[in-house]
């Protein structure tokens, strides 16, 4: 496979974001920037599979992670402490094994990409990729596209099943029920249930009325 | 592979369609608010106004908050307005000229519609505020509600096209444009790019409610950026809606190019135009439309284009 | 751009990624290890389609598979960590000692 000289520089210069931006996901305090220098890898290793010229994968890499990024970030600072990094935090286990286990992978993975002679063929430049892909995905490879779709279909109704507000606990949002316009006395109950839970714990309910 | 503008002539073009762009806009703002407001319209003011507005921004001091995410901050408008740049890289501006037109253009496109998401985001969070952050939340209900359906929308015209690539589906309207083919298809997708720009029926995360929202702590070239930026976007989406649904640049007796610029214009007036006539949803019920009326719809459209083509 | 250099910047992620998996005690934190491991994935992946492949559409295949792993992950993940939270308070890993409830 060789490439010109421009494309050899952005692969270069896309491979150092995609590496850097890597890192840096788990060297920042901030959740939102450590979901949005993932992104940027993500972003990184998208604009090096369009140069390869698999553009439709590479641009629906990018294209799906802005939405599960944004999701990411959201749920961080939804559940996660001090999600804007505004006091410095490090909130690591077993750092040393970590940090070895990550070096090591990389350089077997490494040392096996140089030591194996992998056959050369490489793709013509001027097939047309993103046809060939749409005709694979409803053609051959159309049970394992529909597979996919099952799955993810599958995993909707999970993740809805999971995280829905009832459950085996009760519902979730018990403890925190509007009141209504006109004042009843279930609500009133729960509101009596609600200022004896605030006296035992004054620190975690504000002064909602 | 069509023939792209040599790349300093690319660069040359996307800024000045951006600044061309976004000057038109602010000059249909004014316009669309005198009218409504009855006032008598006077041409050389409405043609100063946007000017004089970016020259006041220019020459304020800016302000800021308490321990903003500042590098983000500032680099949320510029990511907006390098969005709307990607977005109208893929648009031909003539049957043999184009910015960038790979096979894959619409998604990239759609691509860049879905960062829309990250640059609002991001805006509203370094800001380090609370109604920002409102806003910044507001968007991001807003993004997951209309993404669906605007690459719904925008994939039906790529049916009769039998490609990804924008060229070709401008080509493929040659008999019939697809205002006409897909009659569903113009009306949500004008519907969801109000709602992708979040210009006004649609502004929740910038809305007024939130004193401005993801932009109510910004000042000065900041907030010019931001205004241009949200321009840039929304002819973006009318450069995008004249070629997928009006023929791109295929008309009688004009060029091509001014076909585009015309067609782009004319979405741009409607899209103002209901900017300024519609009254502003909450955000809750927008998001009910949009999952439970415009994907529903949007489906049904992608059904009869695929319908049509057997 | 070669299979070398693609390979290898394909294993740093990598590399970033398990490090990020295995030190990391937010849950979301150790999610995004993950997602850089599957990240090299489709890297290498498409590395392969380009060089050793001939060009054959099944390549991009693998990667779209990939794709949908990493969407499912993250959903089921994010499901989940709501769960968790609802139940234990909990954020972080070390505050499940033990899985039942």
């Amino acid at each position: 496979m060789s490439t010109s000289a421009p494309v050899d520089v952005l692969f270069v210069l896309f491979a150092a974001g995609a590496i850097a931006t890597a890192y840096l996901v788990f060297r920042t305090d901030s959740m939102v920037r450590a979901a949005y220098w993932l992104l940027a890898s993500f972003v990184g290793v998208g604009a090096i599979l369009v140069l390869l010229k698999a553009e439709f994968v590479g641009l629906v890499l990018m294209l799906m992670m802005a939405g599960e990024m944004t999701i990411m970030a959201f749920v961080m600072v939804m559940f996660m402490m001090n999600p804007a990094g505004l006091n410095p935090m490090l909130m690591v286990h077993q750092h040393k094994t970590a940090i070895a286990a990550g070096v090591t992978s990389f350089l077997v993975l490494a040392g096996a990409a140089l030591l194996t002679d992998f056959p050369n063929a490489p793709a013509t430049q001027t097939s047309r990729a993103t046809e060939e892909l749409g005709t694979e995905l409803l053609g051959e490879s159309m049970l394992v596209f529909e597979t996919a779709g099952a799955a993810l279909l599958g995993t909707m109704v999970g993740a809805v099943a999971v995280a829905s507000r009832r459950g085996r606990y009760g519902d979730a949002e018990e403890g925190s029920i509007e009141p209504p316009l006109q004042p009843d006395e279930e609500w009133a109950q729960a509101s009596a249930h609600r200022t004896e839970e605030d006296e035992h714990e004054p620190s975690v309910h504000g002064g909602h009325s | 592979m069509r023939p792209y503008l040599s790349p300093p002539l690319a660069v040359i073009t996307m800024i000045g369609v951006l600044i061309a762009g976004s000057y038109a806009v602010a000059v249909l703002e004014e316009i669309a608010g005198t009218l409504v407001s009855r006032r008598p319209l006077r041409l050389t003011y409405v043609f100063w106004a946007p000017l004089a507005t970016a020259a006041l921004l220019l020459t304020q001091g800016r302000t800021s908050t308490e321990r903003p995410d500042a590098q983000a901050w500032a680099l949320a408008p510029a990511l907006l307005a390098g969005l709307a740049a990607v977005g109208l890289a893929v648009i031909p501006i003539d049957q043999n000229t184009s910015v960038a037109d790979p096979a894959a253009g619409f998604v990239l496109y759609s691509a860049a519609i879905s960062y829309v998401m990250v640059a609002v985001y991001l805006h509203g969070w370094s800001a380090n505020s609370t109604l920002p952050l409102i806003g910044a939340y507001r968007f991001i209900a807003q993004a997951f509600a209309f993404q669906i359906p605007f690459l719904l929308v925008l994939l039906a015209p790529a049916l009769p096209a039998e490609s990804l690539a924008i060229s070709d589906i401008v080509e493929a309207q040659e008999s019939l444009w697809n205002v006409v083919r897909q009659p569903l298809g113009l009306p949500i997708f004008l519907v969801v790019s109000a709602a992708a720009t979040f210009s006004l029926p649609l502004d929740f995360p910038d809305a007024a409610d939130l004193a401005g929202g993801t932009s109510s702590e910004v000042s000065a070239s900041h907030r010019l950026a931001w205004r241009g930026a949200r321009a840039g976007l929304l002819v973006m989406v009318a450069a995008m809606g004249a070629s997928a649904f009006l023929g791109g640049w295929q008309g009688p007796w004009l060029p091509g190019w001014l076909w585009v610029i015309l067609k782009t214009l004319l979405l741009l007036v409607i899209l103002i135009a209901s900017s300024h006539t519609f009254a502003r949803l909450r955000i809750e019920r927008f998001v009910v439309l949009a999952w439970v009326v415009l994907l529903p719809l949007s489906l049904v459209n992608i059904f009869f284009a695929g319908a049509l083509l057997l | 751009m070669n299979l070398d250099s693609l390979l290898i910047v394909a294993a740093a992620i990598f590399g970033i990624g398990l490090y990020g998996a295995l030190s990391q005690q937010s849950f979301v934190m150790l999610m995004m290890g993950l997602e850089l491991m599957i990240n090299s994935a489709i890297l290498a992946t498409v590395a392969f389609w380009a060089a050793s492949t001939g060009g054959s559409p099944k390549g991009q295949m693998l990667a779209i598979v990939f794709m949908t792993v990493m969407a499912i992950e993250m959903a089921l993940g994010f499901a989940l960590i709501v769960n968790v939270y609802r139940a234990r308070k909990a954020d972080i890993t070390e505050k499940l000692k033990k899985l039942k409830a």
